[in-house]
C-alpha cells in the first residue's frame, strides 16, 4: 500500500496541485497531521496553553493512526505540517519529494529506559539478535524508524538481520501475538511497552533497548512541511515554530509533573495509570544535519540505499535551533 | 410474523453466546486482558454514550453513509437504466465498469486521499462507489426482466419511450433496485467505517482505532457492539420500508405460490 501511495504521490507532485489558501485571514489555519503518541505532547501543550492563538494561528490536528496518510496528505495539500518518523521522511526525500524539516519532535534518551523495546516471551530462550536468526520479529511497519532500530539491535547483539524475518503487526496487537507464540519477538514503542508489561508482565519480558544500545540519543521523529509552502509562506511557519517551541519548553519543564501525563492522557486516551509506567522521549526543538547523517548511514546499511540530498539543505530555519 | 411472549431460539442463542463471553472473560480463559467481560464493555458503552461522544460519532458515520448511499444508488439506477435502454452506452462504458467493479475499495482509499482529501468528500465518495455497482447490476438485471408484452402494450397505446421508461420499466424494476440497495446497505456501513479508520478524525471508525491505540479493550468491543446493532437495525428498517414500497410485488409472489 505504501508503495502505491508513494508512486501516486510522485505522479501528483509533478502536477500543479492547488494548496488551500493559507493567508488572508486574521487567524491563519494550519492543518497538522499527527499520530496519537507521546511525541506530539508539545504540540498539544502549545494548543492548550494558547501559544498558537497568540501567534495568530489556529491548529486543526488530524490524527491518523493506521494508514500512511500523513505524508501523502502533505503532498496533496491536505495538511500544511505532518508529524512523521525520520526514516519515512528521508525515504520520501530520496524519491524526490520536497519535504523540509520545520521542527524536531522526539529523540531517544541517552540511557535506558528507551521509548522502544525489544520484547520476547519468558522462557523462550531468546535473549539476543543471534537467538532470533531464523525466527520471526514483529515491527509495526517495515522500513520505518522502529524497524531500523530493531534491525540495528539484532546486528549489535550478534545476529544477521538478513536471517531474521520481519512480520508487520500493528502495535496494539503485538503483545497478544507474542504471548500467543505467533511471533518470537517484537519491537514495541511506548506506550505499548508499558501496556504489554502491565497486561502480560507474567509471560513477556523486555530483552533489549534498541535506541540506547545502538544509537544513544538517536533521532526519532520530526515535523515537516513542503518546500514550496515554506518559500511562499515562510513567515507563517516562523510563527508556527515559535509557538510549537514554547510548547516544547512547557513540556520539558514538566517532565516529572503529573500535569504532563494528564495532557497526554487527554489526547491519546491512554489510561493515566498506564502512562505512569511509560518512558518519555527527549523533546528537541531543532534538527541537526549530524543526526540526519548518522541515521542515513544506518538506513543505507540496512538496505535503504540510494541518493539522498545534503541533509543541511533539508532543514528550514525554524528547525535550525 | 408470529407474536409470542416466548423468545425465539435465535434470541436464546445470542443470549447464550453473550453469557459465554462474560464467563470466559471473568475466568480468563483467553489469558489476555484484551478480552474484557461483557459487563465492562456495557459500562464503557454507557459511559461514552452518556457523555454524548458516541451518539455524535455514530450520527456522523450514519450521515456519511446515507449521503454515499443516496449518491451512489441514484447514479447506479440512472446508469443501469441507460445501459439497459441504450445498448450503445453499455458497449461504450461496460468494459470500464467491469474493470473498476472488482477493485477492493479500501485499496483505493490512500490514492483517493490525494484527490479528495480526508474529510466528508472522500468518505462519501468511497461509500458511493461501493453502492454504485450492486445497484447498477441489479437495475440492469431488472430491466432485462421486464416483460416484453408489457412494453409492447405500452407501445400499442402510443406511449413514448421516456414515459415507457418512467411509468412501465421503472416500477417493474423497483424490486430489483431495492434488492441492490439492501445488499449495498451492509457494504456501505462497512466501507464508511473502514474509510474513517484509515484517515481523518471522524466517526465511529476513528474512535475504534484511537481506542485500539490507547489499549482500551472495553471501548473497542463497545464499538463492535454498536456496529452490530447498527447493521441489524438498518437492515430491519430497510425491510419494513421495502415491504411498504413494493407490497404489490410481495403480494404477486404469494399469488404465484398459492
Amino acid at each position: 500500500m505504501t508503495q502505491i501511495t508513494r508512486r501516486a504521490a510522485l505522479t501528483l507532485a509533478a502536477l500543479p496541485l492547488a494548496a488551500p489558501p493559507l493567508l488572508g485571514q486574521n487567524l491563519t489555519k494550519l492543518r497538522v497531521s499527527v499520530i496519537p503518541v507521546l511525541d506530539v505532547a508539545p504540540l498539544h501543550a502549545a494548543i492548550r496553553e494558547g501559544y498558537f492563538a497568540a501567534e495568530g494561528i489556529e491548529i486543526d490536528t488530524s490524527t491518523t493512526t493506521g494508514g500512511a496518510t500523513g505524508l501523502p496528505g502533505l503532498i496533496a495539500g491536505q495538511f500544511q505540517v505532518t508529524f512523521s518518523n525520520t526514516v519515512s521522511i528521508l525515504l520520501g526525500v530520496r524519491e524526490g519529494l520536497d519535504f523540509r524539516f520545520v521542527s524536531g519532535a522526539s529523540r531517544g534518551a541517552m540511557t535506558p529506559p528507551d521509548i522502544f523495546a525489544v520484547m520476547a516471551k519468558k522462557g523462550s530462550g531468546i535473549r539476543s539478535g543471534k537467538d532470533l536468526e531464523g525466527k520471526r520479529i514483529a515491527s509495526n511497519t517495515r522500513n520505518n524508524i522502529v524497524w531500523l532500530r530493531g534491525m540495528a539491535w539484532v546486528e549489535k547483539t550478534g545476529g544477521d538481520w538478513h536471517r531474521v524475518t520481519t512480520v508487520e503487526v500493528p502495535f496494539p496487537q503485538m503483545a497478544d501475538a507474542l504471548a500467543g507464540g505467533r511471533i518470537d519477538a517484537a519491537i514495541l514503542s511506548e506506550p505499548f511497552v508499558a501496556g504489554a508489561l502491565a497486561t502480560h508482565g507474567d509471560t513477556l519480558e523486555r530483552i533489549g533497548w534498541p535506541i540506547s544500545e545502538t544509537a544513544p540519543g538517536g533521532t526519532n521523529a520530526q515535523y515537516v512541511a513542503m518546500k514550496d509552502e515554506l518559500n511562499a509562506h515562510g513567515e507563517v511557519f516562523d510563527r508556527f515554530g515559535r509557538a510549537l517551541h514554547r510548547g516544547v519548553d512547557w513540556v520539558n519543564a514538566r517532565l516529572t509533573d503529573p500535569v504532563l501525563l494528564e495532557l497526554i492522557a487527554g489526547f491519546s486516551r491512554v489510561p493515566i495509570e498506564r502512562l505512569r509506567q511509560v518512558a518519555l522521549p527527549a523533546y528537541p526543538k531543532g534538527v541537526t544535519p549530524g543526526e540526519l547523517d548518522d541515521l542515513l548511514v544506518s538506513m543505507k546499511h540496512f538496505g535503504m540505499t540510494g541518493t539522498y540530498p545534503a541533509t543541511s539543505s533539508l532543514i528550514f530555519r525554524t528547525a535550525a535551533v | 410474523m408470529r407474536l409470542s411472549a416466548r423468545p425465539s431460539s435465535g434470541v436464546v442463542l445470542v443470549a447464550c453466546l453473550l453469557l459465554l463471553w462474560e464467563v470466559s472473560a471473568r475466568l480468563d480463559w483467553m489469558h489476555t486482558p484484551n478480552w474484557p467481560p461483557l459487563t465492562d464493555v456495557l459500562v464503557a458503552l454507557a459511559h461514552d454514550t452518556l457523555t454524548g461522544e458516541l451518539p455524535l460519532l455514530v450520527g456522523g458515520t450514519l450521515w456519511r453513509m446515507a449521503a454515499g448511499l443516496a449518491a451512489g444508488g441514484a447514479a447506479g439506477v440512472v446508469v443501469g437504466m441507460l445501459f439497459a435502454t441504450l445498448p450503445m452506452t453499455a458497449r461504450l462504458f461496460g468494459p470500464m465498469v467491469e474493470l473498476v467493479r472488482p477493485i477492493p475499495i479500501p485499496a483505493v482509499i490512500p490514492p483517493l486521499v490525494l484527490f479528495l482529501g480526508l474529510d466528508n468528500t472522500m468518505k462519501v465518495t468511497v461509500v458511493a462507489l461501493t453502492v454504485f455497482f450492486p445497484v447498477l447490476t441489479n437495475t440492469m438485471q431488472g430491466v432485462a426482466a421486464v416483460e416484453a408484452d408489457t412494453l409492447a402494450m405500452g407501445r400499442t397505446f402510443g406511449i413514448g419511450p421516456l414515459r415507457r421508461a418512467l411509468r412501465i420499466t421503472l416500477p417493474a424494476v423497483l424490486p430489483y433496485i431495492l434488492a441492490g440497495f439492501r445488499v449495498s446497505l451492509a457494504l456501505a456501513l462497512v466501507v464508511a467505517v473502514v474509510a474513517e479508520m484509515i484517515a481523518g478524525e471522524q466517526g465511529i471508525g476513528h474512535y475504534l482505532v484511537m481506542m485500539q491505540f490507547a489499549g482500551r479493550a472495553p471501548e473497542i468491543y463497545a464499538t463492535v457492539l454498536v456496529l452490530a446493532v447498527l447493521g441489524y437495525g438498518l437492515n430491519r428498517a430497510f425491510l419494513v420500508m421495502e415491504h411498504r414500497t413494493i407490497h404489490w410485488w410481495f403480494a404477486m409472489g404469494r399469488q404465484a405460490d398459492g
